[in-house]
């Protein structure tokens, strides 16, 4: 979903998040948080190992998006106020690649705690030759004044 | 190929020590320039007890569970992270025990570009001393269908 479109939706609480940026990725990230999170599937760091996949090279772990993303939160919110996060992958990470991060506020659903607000967030990757497109969609769930 | 009587398989639970050590290699990981991470003094400022885990710190209990049965037998060439959802419930920081257990939650097959997928959801809880469940993690991972039978490229 667009910016521009949840400016025509009124349920919406529109509440737009300034973006932010990270970048540009290289193996070394990629080979980083294999260390640190544990997850040494080689199709992450072994090009000879991706291209066997069918892959043009190694890509980055989604939990590390997913990471950079959770960490685009926790700067705007605090992480004392987040309640719930959620990702879905939609696209690879590759190196080279300069991530996007966004979110903007939606009413909370009926039967919600009205105190918590929930954002629709979304990661997209600029390649080194210009080409942009989404790589996750997410959600998160805060507390808090400045929610 | 993935083995479907995995459904509902619970792993044997073990413990995860959240180590300061730990918390700040993640944090550099995922690039964070958040002071509750680095130092004590931080996250006190901010109203934890000590360094507080990231959001998305559950990843770090592959380095506890050596010992985990291969019980879906997933092809790792065909393999894809689907996405993962977290709840918490209490924060969690260096110091603390953690009693992890997790559970084959839901495996079923979808439609994909490519063909029929599998799809894998694992529901970790992370238990702290207290016996409460500070944190969930769903994680769904994906298994593509073979290149070889696959229709067009995707």
């Amino acid at each position: 979903m667009t910016m521009a479109a949840t400016n025509e939706q009124p349920r919406l609480a529109g509440r737009v998040l300034e973006e932010g940026r990270v970048g540009p990725l290289t193996r070394t990230h990629f080979v980083r948080y294999a260390g640190a999170g544990g997850d040494f599937n080689p199709i992450h760091h072994d090009d000879e190992f991706a291209r066997s996949a069918g892959y043009p090279s190694v890509f980055g772990h989604g939990m590390l998006t997913a990471g950079l993303l959770s960490d685009f939160v926790v700067q705007r919110f605090g992480l004392h106020n987040l309640r719930r996060f959620s990702v879905r992958y939609v696209g690879q990470v590759w190196p080279g690649d300069v991530l996007v991060f966004s979110g903007h506020s939606i009413a909370a659903a009926e039967g919600e705690d009205p105190r918590r607000a929930a954002y629709e967030l979304k990661v997209e990757r600029i390649g080194p030759d210009g080409q942009r497109n989404t790589v996750l969609t997410g959600g998160a769930t805060v507390a808090g004044e400045d929610a | 190929m993935v083995d479907r009587s995995a459904l509902g398989h619970e792993f044997p639970p073990y413990r995860l020590h959240v180590e300061r050590g730990k918390i700040a290699e993640f944090a550099r990981s995922i690039l964070s320039e958040e002071q509750i991470y680095y130092s004590t003094e931080g996250a006190r400022a901010a109203g934890f007890e000590d360094v507080p885990v990231p959001p998305t710190f559950s990843a770090v209990e592959s380095h506890w569970n050596r010992n985990r049965q291969d019980v879906l037998k997933l092809d790792l060439r065909r393999v894809l992270a689907g996405g993962c959802e977290w709840e918490y419930l209490k924060p969690v920081v260096a110091g603390e025990v953690l009693t992890v257990r997790s559970r084959i939650a839901d495996i079923h097959t979808k439609m994909s570009k490519r063909g029929p997928m599998t799809v894998v959801v694992r529901e970790t809880r992370f238990d702290n001393e207290a016996g409460d469940t500070a944190f969930i993690a769903r994680s769904t991972v994906l298994e593509m269908p073979p290149r070889d039978q696959g229709n067009d490229a995707a």
